[in-house]
């Protein structure tokens, strides 16, 4: 680590300089919720706990203070105390005017933010009618295949009031257009506009797989999208690096860090290879980790990757605005954790890693439902999910103070470890030459199958423990009630569809379709031809096909 | 069946846009341990991707893998492909994320078994060693 | 069970384009039972021959199943009436003797493509890593009317000599950035090869793996075609770049030397039926030697002096003549006289 020139101060120096210049900012356009943060008995508890002068050594240099580099400690000032983190759940299913009830219902129960899942279709770029669709329509969430699907799916909704997340990768240039689109519809002007576009393509051949186009291709429309929306859509989040995949997939936790920051590294690249400087871009950049029930691993997982990211961004990419070093996150509680068998419990987990992401400090979170094993969530589930974040903001306490592990001799020493794993990982696949290398050589997925199967054989033989499942049975299951995707509405989705096509100016789409494969063999930004398309109702897949005409498919490898 | 010369072939694949493998590669690894010979097709491919590759391969078995929900289109898709080419007689299981009461739909429709999360290894090649050694129409 | 060979060999003559199912299972069945393979002429007097059997190996990691995806993408659309066969080769484990195929990932689009058949074999212990299956496989794939075979195996161990065994022409594939390339170099595969492939050819050090195989190659005394300067393709498989190159290369290899290779392929034919007689008989030759009676009392003999090794040889060689079926009626008949 670089000499840090607080390390002149004592901690209770730097403590002090740190409450008055950064925390100071901080309050006074964001005052903390309370005059006091008090126990439930009624302590007044600290903003922030630093070592006594006995336990001092490398604080400045390896936890320094919340909102100050290198962000071990958490990437705001005033953390929890500031504002909580959002509550964000995930959902979207069937067809857009579900959804837009499902929203509005979540908005309703207090939900801060909206998180749009399309289906299978739309996410790798096949309309509703496409014979490529069949089967998969509307079954993991909402079918968009036009601008008018968007509309609906915000209907009553003011976009410049909410803030939307929308998992989508391979087709996130052409979502967001609509998005725009439908925003300027409604009066609203994209520079209002926040929200975050998952557009992470690096992960999707890694452990996701709705990939559509080659690598190279597809990080030219990611490093278009940076452009785009830093000088039009500022407020917006371009990328949403994800490690929850990754992980998903059966990485380990340094592996989750790892890989998620090669993914960085390889965009980061990218977008200053196309000309745009790092600090004009990095701040906007998000990120998305999955969060297990193994706790302290957790929470010191989250530390790690703060500390190395920051230091990635400062040393390697000579980043000078704090913004672009800072690590902020979405989490989501981790999907293969929940078990089919007796699936009360995993409302148990869940509230576990809720308590670490917290503990970890997430920018946002979203809490699975009991069911999530076995289908999509029940209203009723997806309410006990968000009570679950709720309960842990107000009752129990954790975010009357910052980091509040920090300082734990176990916490501290499992960070350490985690970073210095991950840096592993991460010089290896420097030595191959990057990411995109060693996601074609095979490295990077042969290590994720390697260490599902490990975790696999562990269950197996009973070293690991999974309640309900390999110890703790019960005999019989309990019925649950759980959500069936609605029949008709994969015909419902074809026939809208095939409305809104029918009643276009054809030669405007075609018109709008030739621009977008002309941009796209040469250098312009694809964004304004392809919000032109969108806007005179070209469709996700037809909008695809002309890319593809020039960019081609890619083909997955194996070992 | 297994005997020193011959090892039973089983194929793997996954219809449809579902793109997660983890549990297609995991069930690869423990047939492959358990002694098959296993062709993986990898993700997204159509159900006659999948039949003509099991035919080609002459495979006892084809285990399908799908976590979206398309199950009931697309294992039927295959069974019946399967029957128009005449090649009924190669074993149909599936695996995924499948609710409980899809499954007696699924088992009717000609699916010999279905595995969703929580299945263990030893259950799932013993039920495979079972399907396969068992006389046909059994 | 003889029914079988000779009727799924009749169906698949009969109906090449129809007989998926039979064909595969014909490539079952011989894979299984690797002597039974002569028994497939028994209807067919003129086996139909592929123009060429493609053996394509090198390390792991330089695109080999891109490159035989492609190969066989434009090798169908150059000629659409064609059919061709893919034989990808993956090892065993050599604990449970099981084993993961994943060849067919990158080659999935040809699944639907009635023209190409691809058939994943597991070297199944075998010494050298490549499987005996293989020459089953080969000889279905030309009753199938395949015009062009190609045999993929990793290069390691010594699969790529074996390969050379059943393939006209092996092409090793390298790329840049696969470790020390001058080791790679040095290894048996420049043996092995006829035409050399460089992938990844518009990744750094392609030129320089290039200029350092042509060296090495220019050096090369031994090998296959030591008189014929080995060409070398440069590719980007991935791109689709230098598949067209490299099919007018095979072609012209195919144009100079096709009639050659169907000679050496029956000769070697007639040379594995003749080792598969030779191996049969030393199968019950030994069968006899090890059963009680002759086998033990003979080489108690030999040690006490009282025969020689010649002698038992030609006794040996008397019983073996006769049957399986009716050896143990022989052996107690020698006891009998024996005594």
């Amino acid at each position: 680590m670089k000499e840090n020139p607080k390390n002149k101060l004592s901690t209770a120096q730097a403590r002090q300089a740190w409450e008055e210049t950064t925390v100071a900012k901080t309050v006074t356009r964001f005052p903390e919720r309370r005059a006091r943060f008090d126990t439930v008995s009624g302590e007044e508890i600290d903003r922030l706990y630093t070592p006594q002068p006995e336990t001092e050594s490398s604080y400045l240099d390896k936890l320094g203070f919340p909102g100050e580099y290198p962000f071990t400690r958490g990437v705001q000032p005033t953390m929890y105390r500031g504002r909580l983190w959002t509550m964000r759940q995930y959902a979207g299913f069937s067809t857009a005017e579900e959804s837009n009830k499902r929203y509005r219902y979540l908005l309703e129960q207090g939900s801060t933010g909206l998180s749009v899942a399309f289906d299978l279709p739309t996410q790798i770029g096949y309309d509703s009618d496409d014979p490529m669709a069949e089967g998969e329509i509307g079954k993991v969430g909402v079918a968009i295949s036009t601008v008018r699907g968007m509309e609906k799916l915000f209907d009553g909704i003011p976009l410049d009031k909410v803030s939307t997340s929308m998992t989508i990768n391979s087709t996130a240039s052409i979502l967001l257009a609509m998005y725009i689109v439908t925003a300027e519809k409604q009066g609203v002007p994209p520079h209002k506009l926040t929200g975050t576009i998952q557009n992470d393509i690096l992960k999707e051949y890694i452990a996701r797989g709705t990939y559509r186009f080659p690598p190279n291709p597809s990080l030219r429309l990611i490093s278009d999208t940076f452009a785009y929306c830093t000088k039009n859509v500022p407020r917006w989040n371009t990328i949403s690096i994800s490690g929850y995949h990754i992980r998903e997939a059966g990485a380990t936790a340094a592996q989750e860090i790892a890989f998620t920051l090669c993914d960085a590294i390889c965009y980061v690249e990218t977008a200053i290879k196309a000309g745009l400087h790092v600090d004009e871009f990095a701040p906007r950049l998000a990120f998305f980790f999955a969060c297990h029930t193994d706790l302290f691993e957790e929470v010191a997982k989250f530390r790690a990757a703060r500390r190395l990211y920051a230091r990635i961004m400062k040393e390697r990419f000579g980043a000078k605005d704090p913004k672009s070093m800072m690590l902020r996150f979405h989490t989501q509680t981790g999907g293969v954790t929940l078990t089919a068998q007796q699936p009360d419990n995993n409302v148990v987990r869940v509230a576990i890693q809720t308590l670490a992401a917290v503990l970890g400090g997430t920018q946002s979170l979203h809490t699975n439902s009991k069911d999530e094993a076995l289908a999509l969530p029940t209203e009723d589930s997806v309410l006990i999910a968000l009570r679950t974040q709720q309960i842990m903001a107000h009752e129990s306490g954790v975010t009357n103070t910052i980091d509040p592990l920090g300082g734990s001799y176990f916490v501290e020493q499992l960070t350490d470890q985690l970073e210095a794993e991950a840096e592993q990982y991460i010089k290896t696949i420097d030595d191959m030459g990057g990411m995109v290398t060693a996601i074609e050589q095979g490295y990077v997925q042969r290590q994720i199958e390697e260490s599902a199967y490990r975790y696999g054989m562990s269950v197996e033989e009973k070293e690991r423990i999974v309640v309900g499942v390999n110890q703790y049975q019960v005999g019989q299951e309990p019925e649950i009630e759980t959500f069936t995707v609605p029949k008709q509405t994969a015909s419902k989705q074809i026939e809208n569809l095939r409305r809104t096509k029918a009643g276009r100016d054809r030669k405007k789409v075609d018109k709008a379709l030739a621009n977008i494969e002309a941009a796209a063999r040469g250098d312009d930004n694809l964004m304004p031809p392809i919000i032109d398309a969108v806007r005179v109702c070209a469709s996700t897949g037809e909008i695809c096909q002309s890319l593809q005409e020039v960019f081609g498919e890619y083909k997955e490898n194996f070992h | 069946m297994q005997t020193a010369n011959s090892r039973a072939r089983i194929l793997i694949g996954k219809p449809g846009l579902d793109g997660h493998d983890r549990g297609a590669k995991y069930i690869v690894h423990i047939l492959r341990d358990a002694g098959y010979e296993v062709i993986y097709t990898g993700i997204r491919r159509s159900p006659e991707q999948i039949v003509e590759a099991a035919i080609q391969e002459d495979v006892a078995a084809v285990g399908l893998s799908l976590l979206s929900g398309a199950h009931n289109e697309l294992f039927k898709r295959v069974i019946d492909l399967l029957k128009a080419r005449g090649a009924s007689d190669i074993l149909v299981f599936g695996g995924g994320i499948i609710p409980a009461s899809d499954i007696p739909g699924l088992r009717e429709m000609g699916i010999s078994a279905v595995f969703t999360p929580g299945a263990s290894a030893k259950e799932i090649t013993a039920t495979v060693d079972r399907l396969l050694s068992a006389p046909q129409g059994a | 069970m003889d029914g079988d060979i000779a009727g799924l060999v009749r169906e698949i003559s009969q109906n090449p384009a129809g007989s998926t199912r039979a064909a595969a299972r014909l490539m079952s069945l011989l894979e299984n039972h690797p002597t039974r393979i002569p028994e497939v002429h028994a209807e067919f007097a003129n086996w139909p021959e592929p123009l060429m059997v493609l053996g394509i190996t090198g390390p792991p990691g330089a695109g080999k199943s891109t490159l035989v995806d492609q190969l066989v993408e434009s090798y169908r659309k150059r000629h659409p009436q064609r059919r061709l066969g893919v034989i990808a080769v993956d090892p065993s484990s050599p604990f449970t003797k099981g084993a993961v195929m994943g060849d067919r990932v990158r080659m999935m689009r040809h699944a639907t493509d009635s023209n190409v058949f691809v058939r994943s074999l597991a070297s199944r212990g075998h010494l050298g890593g490549l499987a005996l299956g293989v020459k089953g496989v080969l000889r279905v794939m030309g009753l199938l009317q395949c015009q062009l075979v190609l045999i993929e195996t990793v290069g390691v161990g010594q699969s790529e000599m074996e390969v050379a065994e059943f393939a006209d022409l092996v092409a090793i594939i390298l790329a840049p950035g696969q470790g020390d390339g001058i080791q790679l170099l040095k290894s048996g595969l420049m043996e092995t090869g006829d035409v050399f492939v460089v992938n990844k050819g518009d990744r750094e050090g392609a030129s320089q793996l290039q200029s350092q195989l042509r060296a090495t190659l220019n050096l090369r005394t031994s090998g296959r075609d030591s008189h014929n300067r080995s060409p070398i393709c440069v590719t980007s498989a991935l791109e689709g770049k230098g598949i067209a190159e490299f099919l007018d290369l095979l072609e012209e290899q195919h144009a100079k030397y096709g009639d050659e290779w169907i000679a050496r392929r029956q000769q070697r034919f007639k040379q594995e039926i003749e080792q598969a007689v030779l191996e049969e008989a030393q199968r019950r030759l030994a069968e006899t030697l090890r059963t009680a009676g002759i086998g033990q009392d003979g080489i108690a003999h030999i040690l006490q002096g009282k025969t020689t090794v010649s002698e038992l040889a030609t006794r040996l060689l008397h019983l073996g003549a006769q049957d399986t079926s009716q050896h143990n009626e022989g052996t107690a008949d020698e006891r009998k006289s024996e005594e």
